[in-house]
């Protein structure tokens, strides 16, 4: 707090960019990003009325389309009556949305009839990511998403902000959140304010030497080589005195922000080529292959025709309009994976794990260390020549767009898994924690340590067997299942939420019985079936007591160390 | 062959008024649709059709409380030092292990019928939304000091996500 602040550059008043301290306003232009679903009802208006009679749309809607759009004239008012709506609620919506960093959370009021507090408490920070969909993307725009531990409805959106903005408000709450429980277990005082103040001395001091390793992509908006006196002197207040509000909307004064990005150390990403072909290797496909075949056969062999099989498979009468919901639903599904999975990229930080993808919406996910609940390995009959796995995550906090967000990896060799799961736990606590792995990964019966399920079980797993089986090392539980998709599950002993054993009453005369992992909300839900019911009571005691072990002595700092990041 | 459950507890079984409470509220979901059907039947004469349905529904009405009474009889739990063990079930039965340290909240609920038994139902919530922790059947003032208790717990012992 001791350097001087060195002479302003002659471009204008220097702004620091940090998290606003009174309540504060969205960028008024979000209204602008956010209410284009209106349009589309107007233009799926326009679609039925010019589609042609073969798609089979239903002749009343299409009555009304026509009546909509009966003159030109007519049209356009219509559209510019809904615009006009539209952009007047979401100017409402905008005026009552607000947001402040408080003394130990970031609080929003929204709202105009149902008014709605929330505060997202910067101890309890799951993971904050920053969303740009398309339009918002073009024009430079991100909406924050912060997640917290517990409770339905307890993340904060903030939609929109300029980039610039969004990015130095993200590092500035990882900062804070990493400072706030540091100093909760320090036993010191714990407010933003102090935190705040403690972690300005050291940024000053350390950043003649940093600034080297932060990407382009994630630096922040600065003014020329000034940048590294971010966050030092009394400037900071004065670019504040007077105002809340971010940056002033017309003369908007360039800056830097208070907390830059923290350096980051890329892990690995993921080949377009890689991703389009791991998706066309998934069942659907395997499906549409079906199809032709299919059809083909019942043409030549039982001589039916085209129109036969489609009323048969659609039911008598329907039209082309009956496909089109089904190859929609195809193509969504497709699309959600090339788009959540595009340019995937994974890197690491002090303050995290770092995930970006996305093709029309991108997405710019922090994990911080140690958040990850549990990890789960996946590999369709498909992938198996290439030897390719899917990674997914339980973060805690995440609460809607399951698959958008806790994807850890959407296609990788095995060697990229590996290093995924090395990522999150990069201590296995095991001596051989890449063959271990291996074992989990695609080993079967007791090969590699592994507590396999009795073959007692083949009554219930069939097919599946010889695969199922748990092993617990130092830091991790392992459960390996599946015969066509492979699967493993790495649930880290600290994370551990609750453990549970089930039997019924088939089970019980075969001596077999299921142990389940709860973990957070997510889609990993780790659970070992069909064990030998000795091995499975054996094992909530000693997962119990793992935990419990594991709990009293893990911290994120121990993560970094790993990782390598800190020494 | 060990048992079906951790080695080192005690078990503490849910009040036996649990059975009551539950037969009860058991009998008026069966004696809705009955009492309708053989009213039914006898307006428009067919007995054979009455009666059949009143046996029927005499016969679940049984079966469900002898099963109930077994459920009771099964349900369980335990304060360990570091964690809460409940049980339940004999036919299907679970045995779940809740660390203090990962509690969120403590829930305690009793309806009309099982203020009226004087029981209450615990319920332990984690950050999973898996996890199926709750004791039925506690004695009221039991409850309360369970929930204190465990709360208390864990407070002390409460570790990050």
């Amino acid at each position: 707090m001791n350097d001087p602040i060195p002479s302003l550059p002659a471009r204008g008043p220097r702004v620091v960019y940090r998290a606003p301290r009174e309540w504060t306003r969205m960028h008024p232009i979000s209204p602008l990003l956010g209410g284009w679903a209106v349009m589309g009802v107007a233009l799926a208006v326009l679609a039925y009325n010019v589609a042609p009679s073969w798609t089979g749309v239903d002749p009343d809607l299409q009555e009304i389309a026509h009546i909509l759009t009966r003159s030109l004239v007519g049209f356009a008012l219509a559209l510019v009556a809904i615009l006009a709506i539209a952009l007047m609620l979401g100017y409402v919506q905008w005026r009552f949305n607000e947001f402040r960093l408080g003394d130990e959370a970031v609080h929003q009021r929204k709202g105009v009839l149902f008014k709605q507090q929330r505060q997202a408490r910067l101890d309890r920070l799951q993971a904050v990511d920053l969303v740009q969909p398309l339009l918002a993307r073009i024009f430079g725009f991100a909406a924050i998403k912060i997640e917290v531990a517990g409770g339905e409805n307890s993340g904060i959106q903030l939609a929109y902000l300029r980039l610039g903005d969004a990015e130095a408000i993200r590092n500035e709450l990882l900062a804070l959140s990493a400072g706030v429980k540091r100093a909760k277990a320090a036993g010191t005082e714990a407010s933003v304010d102090a935190v705040a103040e403690r972690l300005a001395a050291p940024v000053a001091g350390a950043d003649a030497t940093a600034g080297t390793g932060v990407t382009a992509a994630d630096a922040v908006a600065r003014d020329g080589g000034d940048a590294a006196y971010a966050g030092a002197g009394e400037g900071k207040d004065s670019a504040y005195a007077g105002r809340g509000s971010l940056r002033d909307v017309v003369a908007m004064p360039s800056g830097v922000a208070e907390h830059e990005a923290v350096p980051e150390r890329p892990v690995y990403e993921v080949p377009v080529a890689r991703l389009i072909l791991s998706i066309v290797l998934t069942w659907p496909t395997l499906w549409i292959m079906m199809i032709p075949i299919v059809v083909g056969a019942a043409v030549w062999v039982w001589g039916l025709s085209i129109d036969q099989i489609v009323s048969f498979t659609f039911g008598a009468g329907a039209g082309f309009a009956a496909v089109v919901p089904a190859i929609l639903a195809l193509a969504g599904y497709y699309w959600t994976r090339v788009n959540g999975g595009f340019g995937f990229k994974a890197a690491i930080a002090e303050d995290g794990i770092r995930l970006r993808h996305g093709l029309t919406e991108t997405r710019r996910q922090t994990v911080p260390a140690g958040r990850v609940q549990a990890v789960r390995f996946e590999q369709s009959l498909l992938w198996r020549r290439a030897d390719w796995w899917r990674v997914t995550i339980n973060v805690a906090g995440y609460q809607d767009d399951q698959v958008a967000v806790s994807t850890l990896l959407p296609v990788g060799t095995r060697q990229d898994a590996l290093t995924a799961l090395w990522m999150v736990l990069p201590d296995l606590g095991d001596p051989d924690p890449e063959g271990t792995v291996s074992y989990a990964l695609s080993g079967s019966g007791a090969e590699g340590g592994f507590t396999p399920s009795p073959s007692r079980a083949r009554l219930f797993d069939p097919f599946q067997w010889r695969q199922r089986g748990v092993r617990a090392t130092e830091r991790a539980l392992m459960i390996r299942r599946g015969r066509l998709v492979r699967e493993m599950f790495v649930v880290p002993h600290e994370r551990t939420q609750s453990l549970a054993i089930q039997q019924g009453p088939l089970q019980r005369r075969r001596r077999l019985a299921s142990f389940t992992v709860h973990s957070t909300r997510g889609p990993v839900r780790p659970v070992a079936e069909n064990l030998d019911v000795d091995d499975a009571v054996a094992l909530l005691d000693s997962q119990t007591a793992r935990a419990r072990e594991s709990r009293a002595t893990q911290t994120p700092e121990q993560w970094m160390t790993a990782v390598g990041i800190r020494g | 062959m060990t048992e079906f459950q951790p080695d080192d507890v005690t078990w503490q079984y849910v009040s036996r008024k649990l059975i009551p409470a539950r037969v009860i509220t058991l009998w008026i979901w069966i004696a809705i649709p009955i009492v309708g059907v053989t009213a039914l039947g006898v307006i428009l004469g067919v007995w054979s059709l009455a009666g059949a349905v009143f046996g029927a529904g005499l016969v679940v009405g049984l079966w469900g409380s002898w099963i109930v009474r077994r459920q009771v009889t099964a349900h369980a739990w335990a304060e360990r030092e570091d964690d809460l063990v409940i049980k339940r079930g004999r036919m299907w039965r679970a045995v779940t292990v809740v660390p203090y340290g990962r509690m969120q909240y403590v829930e305690v609920e009793s309806g009309p019928l099982a203020r009226h038994f004087g029981i209450a139902k615990v319920q332990l919530h984690t950050a999973s939304p898996g996890t199926d922790a709750s004791i039925a059947g506690v004695p009221a003032a039991e409850a309360d000091r369970l929930r204190d208790r465990l709360t208390s717990r864990g407070e002390s012992q409460l570790a990050g996500l």
